[in-house]
């Protein structure tokens, strides 16, 4: 699905997360937004997300206008960097979560509930633990098992938030493809968020630099590193 | 620039406005009809016939016995049971032995026996037809119906209230800065009241400040251990039935009237120690 | 005794006085008594206890007092989260008022309480009279005990509640919504159920301290043998006839059917604590 954002804004309360920004996400591209902390990515993503509500400014799925489309009816698949598992339910029932959620007339029977988590744990590589409640798993298995979730509801566009921020750099680096991996099967559109460059330019088609609420460049990591629009991004992105 | 296009500020964690405003109304309205209406009609009643009416009660023998013999049990009972919070914590938050967790449990007792059957069971151990209670007797020390009966009483229900609040505050703050004043050279008693005291006064404070509410104010066990005794053995809760049966209503409630003020007075300071040292008292609380 | 008892030696001084300080208050407040009771009960022997309870005066007691302290803690299991959730999440005029009020029920005396609702019920009082029309009568009855119960029981399942809600993750409350969740299936599936185990404590200390409750039933209840009259009067009648065997016999009863319950809930708890990993 192709995103475009317009002219969007966010102020809380005097605080002004995102000066206006737009910009334009092509369908089926795995995008990075990558700062320094602060800067506005998490305000930017869950905006797309429906999580928050622009003070001005338009979200647009695939031309359409979305700016006030509810959460749910959004269908993005949102991945938390602390996973946000229920504790309370297995992996399985996890999974399961967004397909028992919906209307009588919409849900899936058990039988086909069970068929699509068991392929989305095979995807996620972690076929055997749907019995198993979330804090029996490391925390890479439960972020996958986060991701799987998301897949679950057959989004639309999958967002990430600092999908490895709490993991440590060896599973860090495995997930990361595993990511793109599960990117280019499903040709999702993938917007993610970090403050960790390398990780932005190894994987991402696209790299949207953000700081202090604005967006200083957006472009393929190459044409980054070799054209950095402004010193902020060339000090940011070298090190 | 695009045109604001404010569709709604709502989070998502949240339910919908109209909801909100339903319950909040109904929360309000029960909690006016549950708790704040006893509480006024505590002092309507006292009030009913006027200040000098209720002033009045107060006058009485009666009235001033049970006042001060009230007055007396608290002063005895809470203190010990301080005493007895201060030793269980320090016991179990600052050494490891065996039946820890049963010790626990049987601090916590007192909360799920009836005050009713706490008074029963000191009426049979100290009762004239125990061998404990004709020993006693024998030496003219007289436990049952009398004043060392009705402060046992008080403790029992009261039992847990400081040891509670002690103990969690006492494992978060951990051994570390008693043992650094034991290697300075400080002395164990010391090392108690200039590191120890200091960290868990308010905590103190707040159990305390339950521990005497709820001693003042015990009925059941009072009621059983006490025997009535006009004058001698009446708590102010127990005069409190004896006017009410007695059809002397403005006197029963002016008396209840100031249990109500002492309620008050314990619920104010309550919750400024909680706005002001939210920190330094137990994180959970269940009484 | 300090090196038998204690598992590792700790620098700190003290053990011996202050675990000599605590057995000492706890045996002669706590445990000699109680010891007392069932003691008492040994030697009267189990068929005698039995034959002692087995009357439907004392049936009739004992099962009011469970069925009433189960209704009113029910109500306040309902209530008591509704109400922590409005505390913790609402923000209105007179909340923190609310919120301090919310302990009354642990500072008032059971005595005040009980003759306060017993003139605010009774057929002439301010709720008596507008329910007596109605054909509702509360004071004298049983519903005048659940009245009773629900006061005093009131702020547990608020207060064991409470924290729990405050340290909910909001990211879970937002993922189930990113999934399609509504509000109130997210309530139901995801909020409810962590907020169980707290909720059944409360529940728990609701129930134990309302099954027991003397003062603030007696005044209201009318305390009509086999109809109105809780266990707790029980014993204090059979206190008053002398009748130390009886009364000892009813107060092992309750003891008893309450140690029962609380077992039986704590197990439910430990169960639910270590599925989902919180213990
Ligand atoms: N709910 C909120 N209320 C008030 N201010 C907020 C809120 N959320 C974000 N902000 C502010 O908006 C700005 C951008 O925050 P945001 O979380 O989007 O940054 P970020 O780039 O994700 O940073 P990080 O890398 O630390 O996660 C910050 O100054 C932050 O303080
Ligand atoms: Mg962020």
């Amino acid at each position: 699905m192709h995103i475009e954002i317009d002219e969007l804004a966010k102020e809380f309360g005097t605080e002004r997360a995102l000066h206006p920004v737009s910009l334009a996400i092509p369908s089926g591209a795995l995008i990075a937004l990558l700062g320094p902390s602060g800067s506005g990515k998490t305000t930017l993503l869950r905006v797309l997300g429906g999580l928050e509500f622009p003070t001005s400014g338009r979200v647009l799925f695939d031309g359409q206008d979305a700016t006030g489309l509810s959460v749910q009816e959004r269908r993005a698949g949102f991945v938390f960097q602390h996973y946000a598992l229920f504790k309370h339910m297995t992996v399985f029932e996890n999974v399961a979560y967004g397909l028992r959620a919906r209307k009588r007339r919409e849900r899936p029977t058990e039988a086909e509930i069970g068929r699509r988590v068991n392929r989305l744990l095979d995807l996620i590589q972690l076929p055997d633990i749907g019995a198993r409640y979330p804090n029996q798993l490391s925390g890479g298995q439960r972020q996958r098992v986060a991701l799987a979730r998301a897949l679950a509801i057959e989004p639309r566009m999958l967002l990430l938030d600092e999908p490895f921020g709490a993991l440590d750099a060896k599973v860090r680096k495995e997930l990361r493809q595993g990511l793109r991996e599960i990117h280019d099967r499903t040709g999702l559109t993938t917007v993610f968020v970090t403050h960790d460059q390398a990780e932005a330019m190894e994987i991402a088609d696209l790299v949207v630099v953000m700081s202090m609420g604005r967006i200083e460049q957006v472009g393929k990591p190459a044409e980054i590193r070799a054209k950095p629009a402004s010193d902020f991004v060339r000090k940011f992105t070298e090190a | 620039m695009s045109d604001i296009t404010l569709i709604r500020a709502e989070s998502v964690t949240t339910e919908p406005r109209l909801v909100r405003g339903v319950v909040i109304a109904t929360v309000l309205a029960l909690i006016a009809v549950l708790l704040f209406a006893p509480l006024i009609a505590v002092f309507a009643e006292a009030l009913r016939q006027g200040w000098a009416a209720s002033l009045e009660a107060f006058a009485s023998a009666d009235a001033q016995s049970a006042i001060r013999l009230t007055l007396i049990v608290a002063a005895i009972a809470v203190p010990l049971n301080a005493v007895f919070g201060i030793a269980a914590a320090w016991a179990i938050t600052k050494f490891d032995f065996r039946g820890k967790a049963f010790l626990i449990t049987l601090i916590d007792l007192p909360f799920s026996v009836s005050p009713v059957v706490a008074g029963l069971a000191l009426v049979l151990l100290f009762g004239v037809n125990s061998s404990l209670g004709a020993w006693l007797v024998a030496n003219d020390l007289k436990i049952v119906f009398a004043f060392p009966g009705i402060v046992l009483a008080t403790m029992f229900v009261t039992f847990p209230f400081v040891a509670r609040e002690l103990i969690p505050v006492m494992i978060e703050q951990g051994r570390a800065e008693e043992e650094v004043a034991l290697t300075l050279g400080a002395s164990g008693w010391r090392v108690f009241f200039t590191v120890t005291l200091p960290n868990i006064r308010w905590a103190l404070l707040y159990g305390v400040l339950l521990c005497n509410a709820r001693a003042m104010g015990e009925f059941g066990a009072v009621a059983v251990i006490s025997g009535k005794i006009r004058g001698e053995t009446t708590t102010m809760p127990i005069m409190i039935e004896m006017f009410y049966n007695e059809y002397l209503s403005v006197a029963a409630f002016s008396l209840a009237a100031l249990l109500a003020l002492l309620a008050l007075v314990t619920l104010t300071l309550k919750s400024a120690l909680e706005w002001r040292h939210a920190d330094l008292l137990a994180a959970t609380r269940r009484h | 005794m300090r090196a038998s008892i204690l598992r590792s030696p700790s620098p700190l001084p003290g053990f011996g006085l202050s675990f000599g300080i605590m057995m000492a208050i706890l045996s002669i407040v706590v445990l000699l008594p109680i010891g007392a009771l069932l003691g008492r009960g040994l030697m009267i022997g189990p068929a005698d206890l039995w034959d002692m309870v087995n009357s439907r005066r004392i049936w009739s007691a004992l099962s009011l007092s469970f069925r009433a302290a189960l209704i009113a803690s029910l109500f306040n299991l309902a209530f008591g989260l509704i109400l922590a959730w409005v505390l913790v999440r609402y923000r209105f005029w007179g909340r923190k008022l609310v919120d301090a009020a919310v302990d009354l029920p642990f500072a008032l005396p059971t005595a005040v309480a009980g003759i306060a609702l017993t003139a605010l019920y009774a057929p002439n009082g301010v709720f008596g009279q507008v329910l007596a029309p109605l054909g509702i009568k509360v004071a004298y009855t049983e519903l005048g005990i659940w009245m009773a119960l629900i006061f005093i029981g009131l702020p547990f399942v608020v207060r064991t509640v409470q924290p729990v809600i405050e340290e909910l993750e909001r990211e879970v409350e937002e993922v189930s919504a990113t999934l399609g969740a509504r509000r109130a299936y997210t309530l139901r599936r995801v909020v409810l159920p962590t907020l169980a185990p707290a909720a059944l404590t409360g529940f728990a200390l609701a129930l134990a301290r309302s099954v027991g409750e003397y003062g603030s039933v007696i005044f209201i209840a009318g305390n009509i043998p086999n109809l109105t009259e809780i266990a707790p009067l029980l014993i204090v009648i059979r206190l008053e006839e002398y009748n130390y065997d009886a009364a000892a016999a009813i107060g092992i009863a309750m003891l008893l059917i309450s140690f029962a319950m609380l077992l039986a809930i704590n197990l439910v708890q430990i169960w639910s604590r270590r599925r989902i990993g919180l213990v």
